[in-house]
């Protein structure tokens, strides 16, 4: 560093107010607090909750939600959105059941890899023709269905040889479901990426202020196209999940996961508005979601109730999680 | 001055009651007294100027006088009694009115919908518009102005005139509301006018004068003389003294709103310190036309700061960006240290080493809730890593060490960077360009906007050490005495052209108005 640059100090007063509030702690160790208060409450609704049986049996059913949500808390954090994925999902169980007779082994690699370019596709329609996130994968919702429908014939595909997805079935340490373990290393291998290299910054830049990040130079759209690259290929991995669970690809099967993938990253904590927020957390809104799923039979509410429940859980995430004071207009 | 001290005496005097009356008005953000005491007076029937430079405090004295800023300290009296204003509603209930600077109409509405938008009254019965009232409304208001408007035209088919005028007739609906004279505020509205234009709106202006009082703004003080009966100056968030305008001349005016104080080379100027120049410049610019800008050739050397002055609209903003890839260009050549200038993205213009520092600091300089050392790191990621993983330790060093070299007064490199003052976030929006030491070419668009006087003298000894080491700089200036002060050579930007060329050495700089000739 050759520049000489000294600066003397100024009476300049220094604004800062630092200290984090209690309410600012309270409401980050949020989703946290909710899993847990879930998980006592499930328990004393219902004693024998609690036990490895049961609780196996929940991480297994929140292993493509946990996936789903991982992926798509990439694009939120860059201020955009994908509704694209539950559909992508269906569609990717579908290109499955097709694709495994001939490729066999392979299939779980080849759908994912599928599905991510699907993402890249949509990213580049978002960066390049300049159309809100929210716009591309709504019709990236609306043809994928479409075409799941149209190759399916409209029903499911039975799937006969079940090696290629058996390795989901199995336990980790006679534990840990596979399909749970394969979606925590999900988990874990974004969030490292983005802890120790410079994405981390440039994610959260893009999800901030867009236009800040792009005159700091941050590659904005090479960032966004990655984010929907990584939500689409994470599709891919759930639909391979839950035909592994299923024994079938089917056009619709993964289409109610929407809503609770969307809801698993609010209730996480991370901002709809992008920027603040991490993969963990959606790993924790997802398993709260999951707990409500499975946990609110046994309370005795009926399942019909439970699209309502959803539906004031994400207003309420985003009520506690959204910084109104910097927003003049709400749209 | 005397003229001071009889206006002093007319408004102690008991008589008449004043229109608008602010005694005492201090309003603080965060690092910057942006209002520290102002008084001021508005007459019935008078045209009141408001001068200053940017960041006098103007645009914050019409705010709270429109209920748009509260006020920390001080009052507000309208016809004599204490008004607490609340929103621009409270306001034009109280009789005060603003046109904006940017406009507030509404473009695909007629200019009746426009003119009774918000004020309907008899317009709307039992929730239904009630088109033939409407037109009526709107056009007493149009008839007051005496325009010919048609009321019912779209808004957005009317010329940038008619649609100001639409918006004074939409103003002046306050009238009927408070019952009494209003107060009518125009800020900057010459701005974008044609000469013709602005003549018709001093006409205007004149007839306003008639049944009520109008507070002008402008920084084109020729104007703010003609149409002006009476002008009060602001300096630094204080009432710098008051002149009646058929006494005072620009220059008059002019060293009021500069004050004679702090002028002591403020700057930092010093014709020893600086090194001789290059012969080969280190920015050639030779033909760049894009949007807003023709055919630009420039040429800045290594150590130099160039200035570029122009007003509203002369392009030299969106020249700034195309240099830096933020802008597209449509022709034209740019090299950098002799090699060609890739303009195509600001990545590449990043990894040429070019810096650019945004105008609009909040929104474009920095990211917000990012900390400190994430804001500073952001563009040269490699300074803080180690292979393509981001080193800690590497970071903290660094950016440990620009803390103290630029005497940035945050608690922690961890600290949200909106946390700090103005002043403090433009120190580590430009070390951001400085950490990798390689930066060439620095474009700062208005880096002192919004800074107090004591952080404004630090970006400019920051901004004189960089010259001295080597860096080439070019500077859209705030203020004309800014782009004097800090330029070694001015280069004057009129309707996307450059037009004149003006040398500036220490010791021999041009006057403000020697620019103002050939800006216009």
């Amino acid at each position: 560093m050759s520049t000489p640059v000294t600066a003397i100090p100024t009476t300049e007063p220094v604004v800062v107010n630092n200290r984090a509030t209690v309410k600012q702690r309270l409401t980050s160790f949020m989703p946290l607090i909710a899993l847990v208060t879930l998980l006592a409450a499930l328990t004393i609704a219902d004693p024998g909750f609690l036990t490895q049986r049961s609780l196996t049996a929940v991480v297994q059913t929140s292993a493509p939600l946990v996936v789903l949500a991982a992926g798509a808390t990439l694009v939120v954090l860059c201020g955009g959105i994908d509704l694209s994925i539950a559909a992508l999902c269906s569609l990717s169980t579908v290109i499955f059941a097709l694709w495994l007779p001939d490729l066999g082994g392979l299939t779980t690699l080849a759908v994912i890899g599928a599905a991510g370019a699907i993402g890249t596709v949509q990213g580049i329609a978002h960066v390049l023709l300049r159309i809100p996130s929210f716009i591309v994968t709504l019709g990236g919702l609306s043809i994928f269905s479409a075409i799941a429908l149209v190759i399916s014939d409209a029903g499911p595909i039975r799937i006969v040889e079940r090696e290629a997805t058996n390795w989901l079935t199995l336990y980790v340490g006679g534990i840990v479901p596979m399909s749970f373990f394969v979606a925590m290393i999900v988990v874990a291998a974004i969030a490292l990426v983005l802890k120790l290299t410079p994405l981390h910054s440039w994610v959260s830049a893009t999800g901030y202020s867009e236009s800040a990040a792009r005159l700091a130079g941050t590659p904005v759209d090479l960032v966004k196209v990655g984010a929907f690259t990584v939500s689409g290929a994470c599709a891919g991995l759930a639909a391979v999940m839950l035909v592994s669970r299923n024994f079938s690809g089917s056009p619709t099967m993964a289409d109610n996961l929407l809503l609770p993938a969307v809801a698993a990253i609010v209730v996480g904590g991370t901002a709809i508005t992008g920027g603040h927020g991490s993969i963990w957390r959606s790993l924790v809104g997802a398993l709260v979601i999951t707990l409500l799923r499975v946990g609110l039979p046994i309370v005795g509410v009926p399942s019909a109730y439970e699209q309502i429940l959803y539906g004031a859980i994400i207003v309420a995430a985003v009520a506690l999680t959204l910084d109104r004071s910097k927003v003049l207009i709400i749209k | 001055m005397t003229t001071d001290q009889q206006i002093e005496a007319e408004a102690n005097a008991p008589g008449p009651v004043h229109a608008l009356e602010v005694r005492g008005l201090v309003k603080h953000y965060p690092g910057v007294k942006a209002l520290d005491g102002v008084d001021l007076v508005v007459h019935p029937h008078e045209v009141l100027g408001i001068a200053g430079e940017n960041g006098a405090g103007k645009s914050t004295l019409l705010k709270a006088l429109v209920g748009l800023v509260r006020p920390d300290a001080g009052e507000i009296r309208v016809r004599g009694e204490k008004v607490r204003l609340r929103s621009v509603v409270d306001a034009a209930n109280h009789g005060i009115g603003m046109v904006f600077q940017e406009q507030s109409l509404v473009p695909n509405l007629t200019a009746a919908e426009n003119i009774v938008l918000g004020s309907e009254g008899q317009g709307v019965r039992r929730g239904i518009y009630r088109w033939e009232t409407m037109r009526k409304l709107a056009q007493e208001q149009l008839d007051k102005i005496g325009s010919t408007i048609d009321p019912l035209a779209r808004t957005d088919t009317l010329s940038f005139a008619d649609r100001q005028m639409v918006e004074i007739a939409k103003v002046l609906r306050i009238e009927e509301r408070s019952q009494h004279p209003p107060v009518i505020i125009l800020d900057e509205p010459t701005s974008v006018l044609e000469p013709k234009e602005i003549e018709t709106l001093f006409t205007q202006i004149r007839r306003l004068r008639e049944f009520a009082s109008v507070v002008f703004v402008s920084h084109r003080l020729d104007e703010v003389l003609e149409v002006c009966d009476r002008i009060s100056v602001l300096r630094g968030g204080r009432s710098a003294g008051e002149v009646l305008a058929a006494d005072a001349t620009p220059s008059e005016l002019h060293r009021m709103m500069i004050g004679s104080t702090g002028s002591d080379n403020h700057y930092h100027d010093s014709a020893a310190k600086r090194p001789n120049l290059p012969r080969e410049p280190m920015l050639t610019v030779r033909g760049l036309s894009g949007k807003t800008f023709r055919d630009v050739d420039l040429e800045v050397h290594a150590g130099e700061i160039v200035g570029i002055v122009g007003v509203h609209g002369s392009g030299r903003e969106d020249l700034c960006r195309a240099l830096f890839g933020a802008e597209p260009t449509t022709a034209g050549e740019v090299t950098l240290d002799g090699k060609k200038l890739d303009l195509s993205g600001t990545r590449a213009a990043c990894a040429a080493g070019v810096g650019y520092v945004p105008a609009e600091r909040k929104s474009e300089g920095m990211v917000g809730p990012m900390s400190v050392a994430d804001n500073m790191t952001l563009t040269k990621q490699k300074s803080r890593c180690t292979g393509p993983l981001v080193a800690p330790r590497k970071q903290a060093t660094l950016v440990d060490s620009w803390i103290e070299r630029l005497s940035i007064r945050t608690p922690h490199r961890g600290t949200a960077i909106q946390r700090l003052s103005g002043g403090n976030q433009q120190k580590v929006v430009l070390a951001r360009w400085l950490v990798a030491g390689d930066v060439r070419l620095l474009l700062l668009d208005h880096p002192s906007r919004g800074l107090d006087i004591g952080a404004r003298s630090e970006v400019y000894r920051l901004m004189r050490e960089l010259a001295g080491s080597g860096v080439a700089t070019v500077l859209l200036a705030d203020s004309l005495e800014e782009a004097i002060g800090m330029s070694d050579r001015i280069v004057v930007m009129s309707d996307g052209r450059m037009t004149t060329e003006v040398a500036c050495p220490s010791g021999g700089k041009p006057t403000p108005l020697d620019l103002v000739k050939e800006m216009v």
